[in-house]
């Protein structure tokens, strides 16, 4: 099934089609590893709305990605609650280990990291996300481990 | 309808009544009471309450409120900054936050003097700074358009552009990008902002973020004068000042006529004015002596030619008129011809009718209508750009759209709308006789409009039939001397094929590029923007045009009068004095000055007797057959002589693009952005597919200037098709 | 003290994922009786319970439910608020991944109070877990015929704080950018789509089963009278045991801390402590026997807010703290007003200079300004959110503030737990425009 077509299935379940614009994106960037120029154009299609109007949506959210990113996200939440039991040892973990900043790409294309607002894990803290997938907590020793296993993945 | 429930509200200790729901802004403003604001602007919509100028305190509410998003309610109590410390303190603190990034380059911003931020800092606001870190800094400026540049540092992010882009011309190109402090205004992929209306948001915004590049450093506030004139450039003749310094246009801007244009001006009508400065300006004489070509002449001389040129003709002169004449110089003209040569034949611009002055509404007429119907294929945002402005405020207040060829079925309860924009409507008559026949006539808000190809073809027709009780004349079996009136006229390919068979040709145009090579005399053509006189628009209203610039020469009428001196023919050259003279024959004797700022719709007292037969044929409308498809080839609001000659409009020339209806595409297995062609009689023409909704199956569209001279039934195919690689 | 189990109560050996296990629990059986009640008495029950919305404002349920038209000529929405973002807050994360049954059945006991036929529940982004198990608890409700003609749609969110606002929420549900309106009109008049519309929280609508099965009256009897009932209360930062904590209301903050979350580890000493989600004012160590209620919490001059208690050590720097508040509102703002636009930036950098010991005398008062220029003038709550905490940071640890101006550095000389955080605010953020935001 074209993307299009899939949009306009989920745009039926709500009043006005323009709400599925979300579950649009969500699709789209699914297709894409992140929000190319195309998948503004085939939501905008698909919704009656400008691709201008999709990328203005979609850069009001941080988990739209405009620019390419890696085939693997790393998510360190720095928010007070994870960053009160080390959060930032935890990112400094994944800096060391993947030879990145924040808010950067491996040059291999594989892994980018970036530091987020709070993921409500705070009682488990710190909270890493790989891939929309929680980790709770992520020590600075857990870090090697878990992005071998991004590399093996 | 009902008396609005009035309601008295208190505003700073004083009362005032005004109807339930009034805006509070509205409703201070009744008190003599200013509540400034930056975001608010009822046009855009209902208020967003975004830029917090507005806060005031009122009684029974515990925190400021932001004034623009209430309304009136009976018993309120509202104190603004001038009796509240707590508001005065809200504003005071919304004037810091906005200044905190706003730089301090008011000496060489365009907008300074003119700035609202500027003038509600100095009212309102915070006498010094306290922010000692660095402003956000942007690039700057960046074009969003070649006609428009965008500060992002100035832009104090009130969404004004955003909405008007949003949910006025709803084209959905400019918007806010990113989150909180990161927001920017853009456009998609950096594309150029185009369409229609995009100059609007240049007024609206209340920085000089947004700003026309045509005007970037040309003026100070206190070296201009600010015109009020009519634009000339379609038949809606939206009302506009245009800022002049030094004699010189340097901008158009819109002033507000609520029943024609609301405050809103199309890209043509705001930027195309540079025309008056094209390098192929026509500036003085040009006559050609046999031999040695064309050759300047000082205007002594190019009416000694013109006398004799008109005297050889003997009584076969025939006049091609553009349709942008004023009333005044087309009646001048027609007096000349009729009453001082005796030649009564003219090549008028198009068809006009009396049918349609049963119907006359205003347009804001459309806006309030429950259902409009749209008859004829021309887009109106090519032909009449308002006039689709207000069908999508009808559509966004609930209104029905129709599109259709045949007679609607409307209700009779309903108030309805009939609006013809294409060909074959012979001047209004066919939508009047619709309207009678489906009883519109005397019924509330009810009414019929009909676009016209030119801005003043009625006025013109008008002036022509009044000037003389003659009948007009048939073409005469040779043309002695043919006078072709304006641009229009001379790129009419009807009136070059007229020349062919004229005996001499005179041509007032403003371009050489229009007037070179056929015409034994050039005189310089003037631009609405340089003439004193009166249009009359698709509503049947009489308006006011002023001289804004000074042109190169004489106006038309100026030499006019010279000229017709010479064949004893009296004609002042002054517009007022004109106007009087015909006003008693076709205006109920209004006089000049009562044509008002802004204009009122009169309509016609009785209207003159037009000519019947349109001398510029129009191609007959025939019906698809078999596969074919009706292709309507329109001439688009981006084209003609002006428009060619303002760099800044280039881009937004038409693609070399057919529409075609979703129907018609599928079924001929094209998608849009496919290449296609496009054939009837051995001739083709290739073009990029565009399929749109709002086509009806059976009709394609193409800008006249890509149809390759097609029109009516053609074939459309996929390109490629039966080619071989 | 045990934990007092209503809204979680069933799950504690095993979720209640699977609808055989919720219904074995007694799960649905509400459902049944509220579709035999009037509305209206669905409604009374509410308001006779005294329940308030577990999402921050502490509304009352009932009277939020009673301005929903009953004659709309348009359709009744109800909306679930499932966009937790509020930091240290993840109570109805809980919920949804032990019993979201009961969240649905929730949803469809108050769909049928306000005559709703539409309930759309928009939860967070990040919560893909959540969003699955939801999801499934979903198709299995649908397959078991309990929607009786109500549709649910599960809409996920894509990252935006703010979208936790209900005017944000709505917005963001339209399909728009989840910018904030301004109020009125109000949602229960004209919310999603311009129809009437009822927000509530996910705690709040998984309370409403509990509520009708033990009877408003006897749900009143838990806690005190201002605020009935239990909470999740979700304990976070230096606490031995963070998590989640089903307490009665009135439960006092030491015994959240030291009992259930087992006190501060390290051999550290509690500092300060944040009682209701990062947007409520601190509180200071002396004050830990307040009591978690709306009055007590009220008077302590902090607020209940969305019970998320976040405890705080002495080695963490208020300033720090203060600027990592500010970093995460101003990552957060809309940017649709202007007071928390731009308020929440510049708090920011007034933050930063403090920290770096750049600031000068005076600055606190201008921190302290520009704090009170945003509050109360913003659209939507959330300039408050920012400002409030912050100042109550300056407010309550003014000294610890004035000495990074009089020494020029920070007194915790690196050694702070909120040293160099790096906050989303400073990474690259959507496109190279955003990059030149410098703060």
């Amino acid at each position: 099934m074209s993307l299009v077509t899939e949009i306009q299935e989920i745009a039926a379940q709500y009043p006005q089609s323009r709400s599925a614009i979300m579950p649009a994106l969500h699709l789209a960037q699914k297709k894409y590893g992140w929000l190319p120029r195309e998948a503004f154009e085939e939501v905008g299609e698909a919704l009656g709305l400008t691709p201008a109007y999709c990328m203005s949506v979609a850069s009001f959210y941080d988990m739209y990605h405009l620019e390419p990113v890696g085939t693997h996200i790393v998510e360190v939440c720095t928010n007070i609650s994870c960053a009160l039991v080390g959060a930032q040892a935890t990112l400094e973990a994944f800096e060391r280990e993947l030879g990145i900043r924040p808010g950067e790409t491996t040059a291999d294309g594989e892994v980018t990291l970036r530091t987020v607002e709070c993921y409500g894990g705070c009682g488990w803290g710190p909270v890493v996300a790989v891939d929309q997938r929680y980790h709770e907590p992520v020590k600075p020793e857990d870090v090697p481990r878990l992005v071998q296993d991004l590399r093996n993945a | 309808m009902s008396m609005p429930e009035l309601v008295r509200v208190t505003i700073d200790e004083k009362d005032v009544h005004v109807a339930k729901g009034t805006g509070l802004v509205e409703t201070a403003l009744s008190a003599g009471i200013e509540i400034p604001v930056f975001c608010y602007e009822p046009r855009l919509g209902a208020p967003i309450g975004a830029c917090r100028m507005c806060l005031v305190e009122i009684e029974g509410m515990p925190k400021l409120q932001a004034g623009c998003t209430l309304t009136a309610q009976d018993g309120m109590v509202v104190r603004t900054a001038r009796t509240s410390s707590k508001a005065a303190e809200g504003q005071n603190a919304t004037l810091e936050f906005i200044l905190v990034n706003h730089p301090l380059d008011c000496p060489v911003c365009d907008k300074g003097g003119e700035c609202p931020l500027q003038d509600l800092t100095f009212r309102y606001g915070p006498g010094k700074t306290r922010m000692n870190f660095e402003k956000t800094t942007f690039e700057k400026p960046i074009p969003i358009s070649p006609a428009i540049s965008l500060d992002r540092e100035r832009c104090i992010l009130c969404y004004r552009c955003t909405r008007f882009s949003e949910a006025v011309s709803e084209d959905g190109q400019l918007v806010a990008r990113n989150r909180g402090a990161m927001s920017v205004i853009t456009t998609f992929e950096d594309e150029p902002y185009s369409g229609p209306f995009t100059g609007n948001v240049t007024e609206l915004c209340p920085v000089g973020a947004l700003l026309p590049t045509q005007y970037r450093f040309e003026a100070r506030p206190w070296e201009i004068v600010d015109v009020p004139t009519v634009c000339g450039m379609c038949p809606v003749g939206c009302n506009t000042h245009a800022t002049v310094r030094e004699g010189k246009v340097k901008r158009v801007i819109s002033r507000n006529h609520p029943e024609i244009d609301e405050g809103w001006l199309c890209d043509k009508g705001r930027f195309a004015f540079t025309h008056l400065r094209a390098a192929d300006r026509v500036v003085e004489p040009i006559h050609r002596v046999r031999r040695r070509g064309f050759e300047p002449v000082s205007w002594p001389e190019a009416l000694d030619v013109a006398e004799s040129l008109l005297k050889a003709a003997d009584g076969r002169a025939v006049v091609a008129l553009s349709g942008s004449e004023t009333v005044e110089e087309a009646y001048a003209l027609a007096k000349l011809m009729r009453q001082g040569l005796g030649s009564h034949h003219a090549v008028l611009p198009e068809e006009v009718s009396a049918g349609l002055d049963a119907y006359r509404l205003p347009l804001s007429a459309i806006g309030d209508a429950q259902t409009v119907v749209v008859l004829g294929d021309v887009p109106l945002n090519e032909s009449a750009p308002i006039v689709d402005l207000w069908v999508r405020a009808a559509r966004r207040k609930g209104a029905t759209i129709v599109q259709t060829a045949d007679d609607p079925a409307v209700s009779s309860t309903e108030r309805v709308v009939l609006i013809w924009s294409g060909p074959g409507g012979r001047g209004g008559a066919r939508v009047g006789e619709l309207a009678e026949r489906l009883g519109l006539a005397g019924k509330d808000g009810c009414g019929a409009f009909y676009i016209p190809a030119t801005p003043n073809g009625r006025g013109v027709a008008d002036a022509w039939a009044a000037c003389s009780d003659e009948e007009p004349a048939r073409e005469p079996d040779s043309i002695g001397l043919l006078v072709v009136s304006g641009d229009e006229a001379a790129g009419n390919p009807n009136v070059r094929a007229l020349a062919e068979r004229a005996e001499a040709v005179i041509v007032i145009s403003m371009f050489h590029g229009l007037a070179a090579g056929w015409a034994d005399l050039v005189l310089p053509g003037t631009s609405y923007l340089e003439r004193d006189g009166t249009y009359v628009n698709l509503e049947g209203r009489l308006q006011r045009l002023r001289q804004t610039a000074t042109p190169p020469g004489p106006t038309e009428l100026e030499w006019i009068s010279q000229l017709a001196a010479r064949f004893h023919v009296e004609i002042p050259p002054y517009a007022s004095a004109v106007f009087a003279e015909l006003s008693k024959r076709c205006y109920g004797g209004l006089s000049f000055g009562e044509v008002g700022e802004r204009a009122p719709l009169r309509g016609y007292v009785e209207a003159p007797v037009h000519v019947e037969v349109p001398p510029v044929p129009e191609p007959a409308e025939e019906p698809p057959s078999g596969t074919g498809l009706h292709l309507v080839a329109y001439k688009p609001l981006f084209s003609g002589p002006a428009v060619e000659r303002v760099p800044e409009l280039q881009f937004q020339r038409p693609q070399a693009e057919i529409e075609l209806s979703p129907d018609d595409a599928r079924t001929r297995g094209i998608a849009n952005g496919d290449r296609v062609v496009v054939s009837a009689g051995g001739v083709s023409v290739e073009l990029r597919a565009r399929v749109s909704k709002d086509l009806r199956a059976g009709v394609a569209r193409v800008a006249l200037e890509h149809s390759g001279g097609l029109l009516g039934n053609v074939e459309v195919a996929p390109a490629g098709a039966g080619v071989t690689a | 003290m045990p934990e007092h189990h209503v809204v979680l109560a069933g799950a504690e050996e095993r979720p209640l994922t699977a609808i055989a296990d919720y219904r074995a629990a007694g799960g649905y059986a509400q459902l049944a009786k509220a579709r035999q009640m009037e509305p209206q008495q669905v409604i009374q029950e509410l308001l006779d319970s005294n329940l308030r919305g577990r999402g921050g404002a502490f509304f009352a349920t009932g009277r939020k439910a009673s301005f929903i038209p009953r004659d709309s000529a348009k359709p009744v929405y109800l909306t679930v608020n499932a966009d937790e973002s509020e930091p240290g807050t993840f109570k109805d994360r809980e919920i949804m991944l032990r019993v979201p049954h009961r969240l649905i059945e929730g949803c469809l006991i108050t769909a049928h109070a306000i005559h709703s036929k539409n309930v759309f529940i928009y939860i967070r982004g990040e919560y893909l877990a959540e969003f699955e198990i939801l999801r499934a608890a979903l198709d299995e409700a649908r397959a078991a015929d309990l929607f009786d003609g109500v549709t649910v749609v599960l809409h996920r969110g894509a990252g935006a704080y703010i979208c936790g606002e209900e005017t944000g929420l709505l917005e963001s549900l339209e399909g728009k950018r989840g910018q904030p309106r301004s109020k009125p009109p109000f949602p229960a008049i004209s919310g999603l789509y311009a129809s009437p519309t009822l927000i509530n929280n996910v705690e709040t609508v998984a309370t409403v089963p509990k509520v009708l099965e033990l009877g408003a009256a006897e749900y009143a009897k838990i806690g005190p009278p201002d605020s009935t009932g239990t909470r999740v209360f979700s304990l976070s930062g230096n606490v031995a045991r963070g998590g989640n904590y089903e307490l009665v209301n009135g439960t006092t903050l030491r015994e959240l801390i030291y009992d259930f979350g087992g006190g501060i580890p390290d051999g550290r000493e509690l500092k300060a402590i944040i009682p209701g989600g990062s947007s409520t004012p601190i509180l200071t160590a002396s004050e830990v026997d307040t009591p978690l209620d709306y009055d007590a919490l009220t008077k302590a001059g902090t607020m209940f807010g969305s019970g998320a208690i976040i405890a705080i050590d002495d080695r963490c720097c208020m300033v720090q703290l203060g600027l990592r508040v500010a970093q995460f509102y101003m990552h957060e703002s809309c940017g649709k007003c202007t007071p928390c636009r731009v308020g929440t930036r510049w708090m920011v950098q007034i933050l930063h200079a403090l920290e770096d010991g750049s600031a000068k005398q005076g600055d606190l008062d201008l921190l302290l300004d520009v704090c009170d220029r945003i509050l109360g003038k913003c659209l939507c709550p959330l300039g408050d959110a920012a400002a409030m905490p912050v100042a109550s940071y300056v407010n309550r640890f003014r000294k610890e503030f004035q000495e990074h101006i009089d020494h020029g550095a920070c007194p915790y000389g690196g050694a702070s737990s909120l040293e160099h955080v790096f906050a989303p605010v400073d990474q690259h953020h959507h496109s190279p425009v955003a990059a030149e935001v410098p703060v």
